[in-house]
């Protein structure tokens, strides 16, 4: 448009499709410049994001298709959900999806029982080590290190410690806690007790990530509150109460959010635990039944409501949270 | 007992005397107890892997509390390369790793540049729409994306290139999966750098894709590097795509996941290789750690509080 600056002035001396290319990127608007870099962003979110979840939602309104060449079979609207969480597909499926009567081996209420669970201990204990994280002491660093560490440990692997640490033959652990009562002989083919083996497996991987985000939470407290606190006689006890606690929830929040969508996802850890038949989350059963049996409308819509539940969930924690964040501001 | 204490001072009621007179002394025991605690438990499992890899075999059996390794055997470290090729597992993961992280990193900096520096209409909800990808779950992508790569799908009556066991069949969920975190961290930090800077580069001449790659980017290299390393632990740790786009040879680019899971499946009795195995696929993500735990605590809170 203009060749008044300099640059346009030089780069008329030289042609050529790159030069021209310059120049029209040169000459775009703010506007159209933004959409143009955001293009390749945008195009990979399409092809791998967006296209498969409303691919996955069509897909979930039609029957599933058995035999014959086509994946799919004729437009069945909503039966697919309405059988499934009234209980009528469970015969076809590898494990029922709702049944009250064995909660810890139907997907929805197993998968909704480690994700309360898990997130609730871990919790408490990404508070205690953040609390930890949060004091001066030689040899901080090497602690965090230490804490950070399983956070960072590959799921398989996560999975390999502790079929390893519950194995029957060789843990050290089952046989006296089967004497106590605690667990049975075989504790990765039972569902209760691989849903507790599970949950430990998490709070020790995923707790690192809370007490990392807490951590951040307590060191934003202005440190000032604390000798207000101090000359108003406060003790060490009434001074978390009544200045940490509420200070840091926002950011406790935003952990367990975080953590809660992670945990109604779960699929690595149950594979190699323990296996998907013994623990069916939600995730499991979509890829047993795409997988194994080709059921693509009832996959999809297992999958589907997986999503639902976590948009759900989602939507509640940002209600919760702008609720505590009126509170304090 | 206050008698007691009176009559004749033990040790413990000596201290619970002093720390009734001194309640910081408590909190500093209760501060060293959570300490050693959460050291044993983050630190243990490990140990565990460490004692099965070193005992042999078949003297796998009846470990007492604390364990500790019946023998002593590290030729389980060079055997768990015999037994099925585990370096080559750990290299595709390597190898999709590295690929990941660079194609996140040059399409998250352009992102990164325009949330972060360029205001524009319909800004915000395209921002809220990149975020909302990370909260669904894998499952909520995998049919469409498993039956794409597998040939089964046509997209605008093009039959695209079957993917399936292809490096290309992890890398594109990958990439898109975990760069909503990237481009949030590269945001902040490209925004952050004076408007000046990029002016003055302008006026020298640069363009203005050559002033985001030559001026902001360098001067961002804190933030790059952090969501490099992001990118890539998150990539190395993945197990969903991982498992799901091959069919585990690791000739075909089967990653760390089918590498742990082949001695689960065909050499179900060897312990101890699968504890060296594990031990060999931590050390990568172990060293990572301890080299860039910074850049990882800074990451990991930002991008996290950021929403």
């Amino acid at each position: 448009m203009s060749t008044s600056t300099e640059d346009d002035v030089r780069d008329t001396r030289r042609s050529g499709p790159y030069v021209a290319v310059v120049r029209w990127m040169e000459n775009l608007s703010d506007t159209q410049f933004a959409y143009l870099l955001l293009t390749p962003v945008l195009l990979l979110l399409a092809l791998i994001a967006f296209w498969p979840l409303l691919s996955t939602f069509r897909m979930s309104l039609y029957a599933d298709s058995l035999v014959g060449a086509s994946a799919l079979g004729e437009f069945v609207g909503l039966q697919n959900y309405v059988e499934l969480l009234t209980g009528q597909r469970d015969v076809v499926l590898v494990r029922p999806f709702l049944d009250l009567n064995a909660p810890f081996r139907s997907a929805l209420t197993v998968t909704l029982i480690f994700t309360a669970v898990s997130v609730f201990f871990e919790t408490i204990v990404g508070f205690g080590q953040a609390l930890v994280l949060d004091q001066e002491f030689r040899g901080r660093r090497w602690v965090r290190v230490a804490i950070i560490l399983p956070w960072a440990v590959p799921i398989v692997i996560q999975g390999m410690i502790f079929f390893l640490l519950f194995q029957p033959n060789i843990g050290f652990l089952v046989e006296p806690l089967q004497n106590w009562g605690v667990f049975t002989a075989t504790p990765l083919t039972n569902s209760v007790d691989s849903v507790i083996i599970l949950v430990v497996a998490d709070v020790w991987k995923t707790s690192a990530f809370m007490a990392l985000i807490i951590l951040a939470g307590l060191q934003s407290v202005d440190r000032s509150l604390y000798d207000v606190g101090r000359v108003a006689g406060a003790s060490k006890f009434q001074q978390f109460k009544m200045i940490t606690l509420p200070l840091v929830l926002p950011s406790v929040l935003v952990a367990m959010l975080f953590r809660t969508i992670g945990a109604m996802r779960v699929y690595g850890i149950i594979e190699t635990v323990s296996g998907c038949n013994t623990v069916p989350s939600l995730s499991c059963l979509v890829v047993s039944t795409f997988r194994g049996s080709r059921m693509y409308g009832t996959s999809a819509a297992i999958a589907f409501i997986t999503a639902a539940l976590i948009g759900v969930v989602v939507s509640v924690y940002i209600v919760k949270y702008a609720d505590t964040e009126e509170a304090s501001g | 007992m206050a008698t007691e204490s009176e009559t004749e001072q033990g040790p413990l009621s000596r201290w619970v005397d002093s720390s009734i007179q001194n309640p910081e002394k408590v909190y500093r025991a209760m501060f060293y107890v959570a300490t050693i605690f959460f050291l044993f438990t983050t630190l243990f499992p490990f140990y565990w892997l460490l004692v099965l890899a070193l005992t042999p075999n078949d003297a796998i059996a009846n470990f007492g509390f604390p364990p500790v390794p019946n023998g002593f055997n590290p030729g389980a470290f060079i055997e768990v390369f015999q037994q099925v090729p585990f370096h080559l597992y750990v290299f595709n993961s390597f190898v999709l790793g590295i690929v990941t992280t660079a194609v996140v990193l040059v399409l998250a900096s352009l992102a990164g540049y325009v949330f972060g520096r360029l205001d524009f209409p319909g800004k915000a909800p395209l921002m809220l729409l990149i975020l909302a990808v990370s909260y669904f779950p894998p499952a909520a992508f995998v049919i469409p994306l498993f039956r794409l790569f597998t040939g089964n799908v046509t997209l605008f009556g093009v039959a695209p290139p079957e993917l399936f066991n292809t490096p290309f069949a992890m890398i594109l969920p990958f990439s898109a999966l975990f760069m909503p975190l990237s481009i949030f961290i590269l945001s902040t930090f490209y925004g952050q750098i004076p408007d000046g800077l990029e002016d003055a580069a302008r006026i020298e001449g640069t363009t203005r894709l050559g002033a985001l790659f030559r001026v902001i980017v360098p001067l961002s290299a804190p933030g790059v590097a952090t969501a490099g390393v992001l990118t890539f632990i998150s990539v190395y740790n993945e197990f969903f795509f991982s498992f799901i786009m091959t069919t585990g040879e690791a000739d075909q680019w089967a990653p760390l996941v089918w590498g742990i899971l082949s001695y689960q499946g065909q050499y179900s009795e060897l312990y101890n290789l699968m504890a060296a195995a594990s031990i060999v696929g931590v050390l990568p993500v172990a060293i990572i750690v301890v080299v860039a735990q910074e850049k990882i605590v800074s990451g990991l809170t930002a991008g996290a509080l950021k929403e």
